[in-house]
């Protein structure tokens, strides 16, 4: 069984099973690419390099969607254009604190340094918000009944092994922030 | 006419009030059943230097009303915010600053 995160003089420390750490590459590895952009960067330098897109169109897929949310609410012109300005480096954003927790797995030892931590809260995060879209948890009631699913017996179809995924990095997150929260207090 | 001249003056004074540049943009960010209370609170104070306090309070106005306006400042400002905070995962979004500021 996982560790809960801890605090320590050293850093954030953390321990995971083997099997653990392969599931997390892999949910982590899978929004990736969910976050990679269908095209390439732009061919003029000068707007690949502020990251400005004029073709992006607000993502169709709702988990997608949840990541990369219109910045205007009931404005779809202004929503779209700041879409345009920012989305792709939304995207680079996210995909490197999702690579750098991904290569954290890689050592044997799980010590996160704030930079770190902060990369791994944001990459547990976006999994969260992507496993939640797909089990429909729109209100407190569903967050409720997916939080019920709790024994791994229990995992006979794809929304219950799913709950139980949930469940566990949430947990992970929970236990990492906390940790963190206890590192902001001693600094400040 | 003085009749059609003054909603002219009406439309100069109001052009100018829209687009002056003290008028402040808020950060609203969004309550939603999936990011933890913990996380949302580490965001306000890692990010915005909030004492652990405000971004309680902050936090908790999030959860329970639904929403809450926790950055006031330039259009440019508030957007880089809204960036960031899509970065964290935080639902938000920007908007003209209502009967505040």
């Amino acid at each position: 069984m996982a560790k809960a995160f801890n605090a320590g003089r050293r850093g954030i420390t953390g321990f995971l099973e083997t099997a653990e750490r392969e599931l997390l590459r892999k949910l982590f590895a899978d929004i990736v690419t969910m976050l990679e952009p269908d095209t390439p960067a732009h061919e003029d330098p000068l707007a690949a390099l502020i990251g400005l897109d004029m073709d992006v169109t607000p993502p169709s897929d709702p988990a997608l969607r949840r990541l990369l949310p219109d910045a205007v609410r009931d404005d779809a012109d202004s929503a779209l254009e700041f879409r345009q300005l920012t989305e792709r480096s939304l995207r680079e954003t996210k995909i490197g604190a999702l690579r750098a927790a991904s290569l954290d797995l890689e050592k044997e030892k799980l010590v996160l340094d704030p930079e770190a931590a902060k990369h791994w809260s944001m990459a547990l995060n976006d999994v969260r918000l992507v496993l939640a879209e797909r089990l429909e948890i729109r209100d407190e009631d569903d967050a409720e009944r997916v939080h019920q699913v709790q024994d791994w017996g229990d995992a006979e179809d794809v929304e219950s092994y799913l709950s139980l995924v949930y469940n566990f990095v949430s947990w992970l997150q929970e236990s990492l922030v906390q940790a963190m929260l206890a590192q902001l207090k001693s600094t400040s | 006419m003085s009749v059609s001249t003054a909603p002219e003056t009406d439309r100069d004074l109001s052009t100018h009030v829209l687009s002056a540049p003290d008028i402040p943009w808020e950060l609203i960010v969004w309550n939603d059943p999936v990011n933890l209370m913990s996380y949302v609170s580490y965001v306000f104070q890692s990010y915005f230097g909030y004492s652990e306090a405000k971004a309680e309070a902050l936090m908790m106005q999030v959860h329970k009303e639904g929403k809450s306006a926790v950055a006031h400042g330039t259009k440019e400002k508030m957007e880089a915010h809204v960036v960031a905070m899509h970065g964290f995962g935080l639902w938000a979004t920007v908007q003209k600053g209502g009967g505040r500021g």
